[in-house]
């Protein structure tokens, strides 16, 4: 498995990467919609968030997000979900 | 401005290639992508979608000259955002680099299908567009043709390290009739 730019977020990275990949075989290619392993992504990504913002990431991707953002927003819905920019 | 185009069949069904695809690094014959992130993930419960946004951390060697012209250092930062599309069978991905964007941008699009004459197989489209902006003047084209080699390179490797990244995913997946372990 990939390890994360933030060394100590290997492991959060790799539990939840673990239950992704189980989710979109078993899950996903069949069909079934029900968002899995939130929780998991929650911890993972709330601790790459601090390294991007430690090494300057985080500008980079702004600057890239003015021109492509990530879609935040199932169409017709304006609101910025939690997943936005 | 420099393009570069290709596209390669795999002899495995869309499904399985598209799950391989999350597990593609690392691979030996990729040591250049150093580390991946997920960043956001959006999955469209009414369509089925999935949109992924990752970071892909890069670390390459790269000529003195072209660091110093692009003032960087040799670990790049690319943002890719991917669509998969399970009901259509198809998976984009779009990326981006972020680091020197200012001097240098390589975006490339890759496209896994369903192979439309053979559901046994998927092919891949892969282009991309490099393109050195004017603050580099003079040195634009070295820079470019260098980017674009370097790109192909990578493009090739890639290529063979997702071949065994899915000879691999087919053992795994197949039920084992003894408990050996591998």
């Amino acid at each position: 498995m990939s390890s994360s730019v933030g060394a100590h977020c290997t492991e959060l990275k790799q539990k939840y990467d673990t239950c992704f990949n189980k989710w979109y075989s078993e899950k996903f290619l069949k069909g079934d919609t029900t968002p899995e392993c939130e929780d998991l992504f929650k911890d993972y990504r709330a601790c790459v968030m601090i390294t991007l913002k430690e090494k300057g990431i985080d500008k980079l991707l702004a600057e890239s997000r003015k021109e492509t953002q990530f879609p935040s927003a199932s169409s017709g819905d304006e609101e910025a979900g939690p997943n936005s920019a | 401005m420099k393009l570069f185009k290709s596209t390669h069949n795999f002899g495995y069904e869309w499904s399985l290639v598209s799950a391989a695809n999350w597990q593609k690094y690392p691979n030996e014959n990729c040591p250049h992508v150093r580390h991946v992130d997920v960043l956001n993930r959006k999955l469209d419960p009414e369509t089925g979608v999935l949109i992924t946004e990752r970071l892909l951390t890069v670390e390459q060697n790269v000529p003195r000259i072209i660091l110093k012209l692009l003032g960087t250092d040799e670990t790049q930062y690319v943002r890719e955002i991917s669509t998969i599309d399970p009901r259509k069978k198809t998976l984009t991905m779009q990326s981006v680099n972020i680091t020197t964007s200012h001097l240098l941008t390589i975006e490339e699009e890759t496209t896994y299908y369903e192979h439309p004459e053979d559901k046994k197989q998927t092919q891949m489209s892969q282009q991309a567009t490099v393109s050195a902006g004017s603050l580099l003047s003079r040195w634009s084209n070295m820079v470019e043709d260098f980017s674009l080699n370097r790109f192909k390179h990578n493009a090739a490797v890639g290529r063979e390290g997702f071949c065994k990244v899915l000879e691999r995913f087919v053992v795994m997946a197949e039920p084992q009739p003894t408990k050996e372990s591998f």
